[in-house]
Formats: C-alpha cells, sequence, structure tokens
C-alpha cells in the first residue's frame, strides 16, 4: 500500500473491493446478458465474458488500490477503439465503405454521434427540424438515444461526461500517456477557450446554413469513423482537414504535451459540457488546509483545468472532466472527488465511492455493446 | 450568406475587444439612460449599414470591371482570401496585437450627437482584414443583390456584439470573452483561407 493511500484510506480491503464491486458485477451482468446468458454461440458466449471480466476487473481495482485514472483509462481508451471499429464495421458491411455519398445523406443513414448536439438546438428551436441525416429511432447509432444518454450523463456527470462517457476522447488520452515527459511544457492560457469560440462559430454557422458545419468540416475523428465521399475539390479539402487535425490534435501533440488537446483545444461539446459542471452534484474539491502546494496535479491534468492559482484558491476550474488524474497524483490527497454542498475535506471516501460508482457505471453500459461487438469481431478473425 | 454571418461575427468581436474600449465611454458618457444610448446605438449601427451598403455597391461593381474571365474570378479571389485570412490568423495569434483603435480618433471631436456617427463612420472604415475579405467576396458575386445580402449577413453578425455595449459595465469576465472572441477570429481566418484555396484550386483545374 503506498503512503498516499494509505493517508486518506481510499485503497480497501480484498473483501470489501469485491464487496463494493458487486452491484457492478450484477448490474453489468443484466445490460451485458439480459438476465439470460446464452452460450449457444462461442464467440458470442467469449466475447461477452470477456467484456464483463474487464469492466468488473477494473472496477475492484479501483476500489483495491485507490487509484482511479489508470483503470477508468484501460476502459476509456478500449471503448474509443472499439467504438471505431464498431462504426468501420457496420459501415464496411451496410454500405461496403467507409465513406457516404449524397443518397445516404439522403436516406438519412448517417450514424449520429454527441458531436453534433451542440449544432442542433438552434435549428430545432426556430425550425423545428433536426439538421442530421441519420434515423431519430431505430436503426444503428440513432439521434433520439444518443441525446438522452448524453442529457443524463451531462446533468449528473457534468464534463465528466468527457472522461467517463465520450466514445473519442479515448483516442489523445490514449496518445497523451504514450510518452513518459512532456515535450511541449508550456501552452498559452488563451487556448483554453478555443472550445468555445469554436461551439459558438458552428453553432450559429449551422443554425444559418441548416447543416451540421462541425461534422461537415471540422471533426477529426471522421479520419477514424465515416466520411463524406470524395468527389470535388471542397470534398479533397474536408479529408484533408479530417485527416490534419486528427493527426495533429488527437495524435502529435498528445504524445508531445501528455495531454487531450483535441478536449482541451477543440471539442464544441466539451465546452458546454464545462458548463454543466456549474450544476452537477459531483465535483472535484481542493482541501486548502492539507495542501502543501506541490502543484503535482497541475502538471498532470490532461485538460488544462488547474493552475497554482486555482489550488491557492482551493477551487477547480470548470473545464475539469473529472478523470482522477489529479486526486491519484495528490501526496496528501488534498484534491479530492465531493459532493456539491458538502465541504471540502470531508466525506472523502463516500464521495469518491459514489462518484465511482455512477460514472463507471455509465461507462461500463455505454461501452459494453461496441467492446463486446469488437471481441466477437476478433474473435472471429482469429478463428 | 453563412460564412460571411461568421466572419462578421467573428471580427466584430475583435474590433469589440480593441475598440470597445474607446466607444463604451461615448455610449455612456453623461449616463443619459437607455434612452439615449439606445439612439446612440442606433445611430452608430446605422451609419455602419449605410457606409457597408455603399461598400458592398462599390464592391461589386469594381469585381464586374476586374473579375470578367471566369478563371481569374476564381484565382485572384483565391490568393486574396488567403492574404486577407492569413492577416486575421496572425491578428488572432499575434502576441504583439495593436490596441489601437481607429474610433480613437473620435475623441477629438467635442460635438457629442457627432460622435455615434462618426464612430460608425471609422469602424466600419476602419479597413481590417476582415473587411479585406467581405469586399473580395462582394466583389465576386454574381449579382449586386447577392453582394448587398453578403455585406448584410456580414453587418449582422458583427453588431451583434455592439449590442450589449451599454450593458458593459455589468458583464463580468470581460478578458475571457475578449480572448474567445480573438480565437473565433482566427477561426474565421481558418475558414477563408480553405474558401480561398478551394476557389484557387478550383480554378487552377478548371482553367
Amino acid at each position: 500500500m503506498d503512503n498516499a493511500s494509505k493517508i486518506a484510506g481510499m485503497r480497501k480491503s480484498f473483501g470489501k473491493s469485491l464487496l463494493y464491486t458487486l452491484p457492478m458485477f450484477l448490474i453489468t451482468f443484466m445490460f451485458m446478458t439480459g438476465g439470460k446468458p446464452n452460450f449457444a454461440d462461442p464467440a458470442s458466449g467469449l466475447a461477452i465474458l470477456t467484456a464483463f471480466l474487464l469492466v468488473n476487473v477494473l472496477y475492484f481495482f479501483m476500489h483495491y488500490t485507490g487509484k482511479t485514472d489508470r483503470y477508468r483509462a484501460v476502459l476509456f481508451i478500449i471503448f474509443a477503439l472499439s467504438l471505431s471499429y464498431t462504426l468501420i464495421h457496420n459501415m464496411l458491411e451496410v454500405r461496403k465503405s467507409m465513406s457516404f455519398s449524397q443518397a445516404d445523406i439522403l436516406e438519412c443513414k448517417i450514424p449520429f454521434c454527441h458531436l453534433v448536439i451542440p449544432m442542433m438546438i438552434l435549428p430545432a428551436i426556430f425550425t423545428k427540424s433536426i439538421i442530421f441525416p441519420g434515423s431519430i429511432i431505430g436503426g444503428f447509432a440513432n439521434i433520439s438515444s444518443m441525446i438522452v444518454l448524453w442529457l443524463v450523463a451531462t446533468l449528473v456527470l457534468g464534463r465528466g461526461f468527457c472522461s467517463w462517457g465520450c466514445f473519442y476522447g479515448g483516442w489523445d488520452d490514449g496518445f497523451s500517456r504514450i510518452r513518459k515527459r512532456p515535450v511541449i511544457k508550456k501552452i498559452s492560457e488563451l487556448w483554453k477557450w478555443m472550445p468555445f469560440a469554436v461551439l459558438i462559430m458552428v453553432t450559429l454557422s449551422a443554425a444559418l446554413a441548416m447543416m451540421p458545419t462541425y461534422c461537415s468540416w471540422i471533426c477529426p475523428f471522421k479520419a477514424v469513423t465515416e466520411f463524406e465521399q470524395v468527389t470535388s475539390v471542397e470534398s479533397v479539402a474536408k479529408a484533408g482537414i479530417f485527416l490534419t487535425l486528427f493527426g495533429g490534435l488527437v495524435v502529435v501533440l498528445p504524445v508531445m504535451t501528455r495531454k487531450r488537446t483535441q478536449c482541451s483545444f477543440l471539442c464544441p461539446l466539451g465546452a458546454i459540457n464545462s458548463l454543466s459542471n456549474k450544476i452537477t452534484p459531483f465535483t472535484v474539491k481542493i482541501d486548502k488546509k492539507a495542501c502543501n502546494e506541490c502543484f503535482k496535479c497541475v502538471g498532470v491534468c490532461p485538460l488544462y483545468a488547474l493552475t497554482p492559482e486555482d489550488i491557492k484558491a482551493g477551487k477547480v476550474s470548470l473545464f475539469c472532466s473529472k478523470c482522477g488524474k489529479c486526486v491519484d497524483a495528490c501526496s496528501t490527497k488534498a484534491i479530492h472527488y465531493g459532493i456539491r454542498g458538502i465541504p471540502a475535506g470531508t466525506m472523502k471516501n463516500f464521495s469518491r465511492n459514489l462518484f465511482l460508482f455512477v460514472s463507471f457505471l455509465f461507462m461500463a453500459v455505454f461501452s459494453a455493446g461496441s467492446i463486446i461487438s469488437t471481441f466477437q469481431g476478433l474473435l472471429k478473425l482469429i478463428f | 450568406m453563412t460564412d460571411s454571418f461568421v466572419l462578421g461575427l467573428s471580427s466584430g468581436s475583435a474590433c469589440l475587444a480593441t475598440c470597445g474600449m474607446v466607444m463604451f465611454p461615448y455610449f455612456m458618457a453623461g449616463s443619459a439612460g437607455v434612452r439615449r444610448i439606445a439612439i446612440d446605438l442606433f445611430l452608430f449601427l446605422l451609419t455602419r449599414f449605410v457606409i457597408y451598403f455603399i461598400l458592398s455597391t462599390l464592391a461589386w461593381y469594381f469585381g464586374q470591371a476586374l473579375f470578367s474571365n471566369p478563371v481569374v474570378r476564381n484565382i485572384i479571389p483565391g490568393i486574396l482570401y488567403i492574404v486577407f485570412a492569413v492577416m486575421l490568423v496572425w491578428y488572432s495569434i499575434s502576441k504583439n496585437r495593436n490596441p489601437n483603435c481607429p474610433a480613437k480618433i473620435v475623441k477629438t471631436v467635442n460635438n457629442k450627437k457627432l460622435v455615434p456617427i462618426l464612430l460608425g463612420l471609422v469602424n466600419s472604415l476602419g479597413f481590417c482584414p476582415a473587411l479585406f475579405i467581405i469586399l473580395t467576396k462582394g466583389a465576386t458575386q454574381e449579382t449586386l443583390v447577392q453582394s448587398y445580402f453578403a455585406f448584410l449577413a456580414f453587418f449582422i453578425g458583427s453588431s451583434l456584439w455592439f449590442l450589449p455595449l451599454p450593458l458593459a459595465g455589468k458583464i463580468r469576465k470581460k478578458e475571457v470573452l475578449k480572448n474567445i472572441g480573438i480565437l473565433a477570429t482566427g477561426l474565421a481566418g481558418i475558414i477563408f483561407m480553405i474558401k480561398g484555396l478551394t476557389n484557387l484550386i478550383g480554378g487552377i483545374i478548371n482553367g
């Protein structure tokens, strides 16, 4: 048991950790099997079993070791990879290509993702129309279920959605962990506000053009999901932008800075989620009495959410995604998960247990489908 | 129209970031009340509207004369878009951003009633990269009406930022708003850089 975990008693005994894992065990079992495990198809049964064990072992270790971020990151990264695999696999099966044609747009066959949500708000209010060519109910990746999931998660977790629910965040989170030390150490504070600038631009331009401009022109994750058929100079420019932004913000900069640069400097949904941090029940708190101002938390924060001034003032900025990296790094456990209304430095264990249960359960349930189908696909490839 | 609106929206924020501190005291001078401020703001915006109307007409006629060849119509504006867009991006990332606003000239005017009109005049004729871009756009439109619409969208986008000006004293975190505005300007620059590149490449391919 390391010193930091001893100090705050975050680490639990083997038996107690098992006990804490039991509710997760039962709920994920119900979700993954529907209460009736069917092993008639061995590949499917093995995939479900692997996914089930993966999420529960990770959750167990969160309690047993008292560490949060490293186990969260494992599932988060697997989620991102598996979602891309599932999307690509689905598109290759349905339309034999990762690119979509004008016909696919007209037939509303484009999978929906949560990044479109900010652009839908104004057109939905003023024209009562949905500006995304996807399926509203039913079909693959439909609009209504994604909006409900995002809304619930954001109201409960705030920007925690970006570290516990977003199926793209795992990409730059993964790349940010490749190097042990950052090559680029200092980036201007100004850039932290870029997602808000992007949010304003894409929300208004989408309302005027009545099309999801972020998806059409900016989204870096088009590089690993689906994109418009390259048929004109404009579509070449779009493909160039997608690949450049993916390469720059999701791969190169995260490796160089050890930060999640796409989430920090581009994502418009991250900006909305940041604002929701002001109302959510779960927060990250700083116990000023316990803090020795070593500022380790500032250095490890992947979203530039902490500054020495914030620490001295005893508050975490609205950019915090509650990933747990700072909580794990704090040697005095002055920084901890908390619940709104409960003073900093109190009920640390209770707050952490409650937050972990809610956030990890959301990620486990949300990711289960794509992880299982990815495992299935891999098993079919191997055997 | 969308890109003109976006350009106006972003450049309006940058303009406000640099000129707001000059313009704000004039609107608030004498604490004349909401009605007086609203009239001043209306005159200011009306002046800008008239200037843009004149500019859009001039730009379109110049465009008709200069860009009659369809290939030149894509290539020259493409290059102009890129140059002005680079200037716009440079403005947003430059640490030595010039804080001086041409509206400072108005400080020398004694007649308070003329101030909002002069502010509108100086503000709309500031000849910033964003205005150069919209002039290029106006010059390359098929019809004069399209040129008017481009300028109108630019005017609406840039005017939105001035509407809360009388309430500026009550806005907290002005620095944050300024930062977001400056970054939005850079984004608009990038949008027009891409537009310029696609115009240029399209023009070369079609030529």
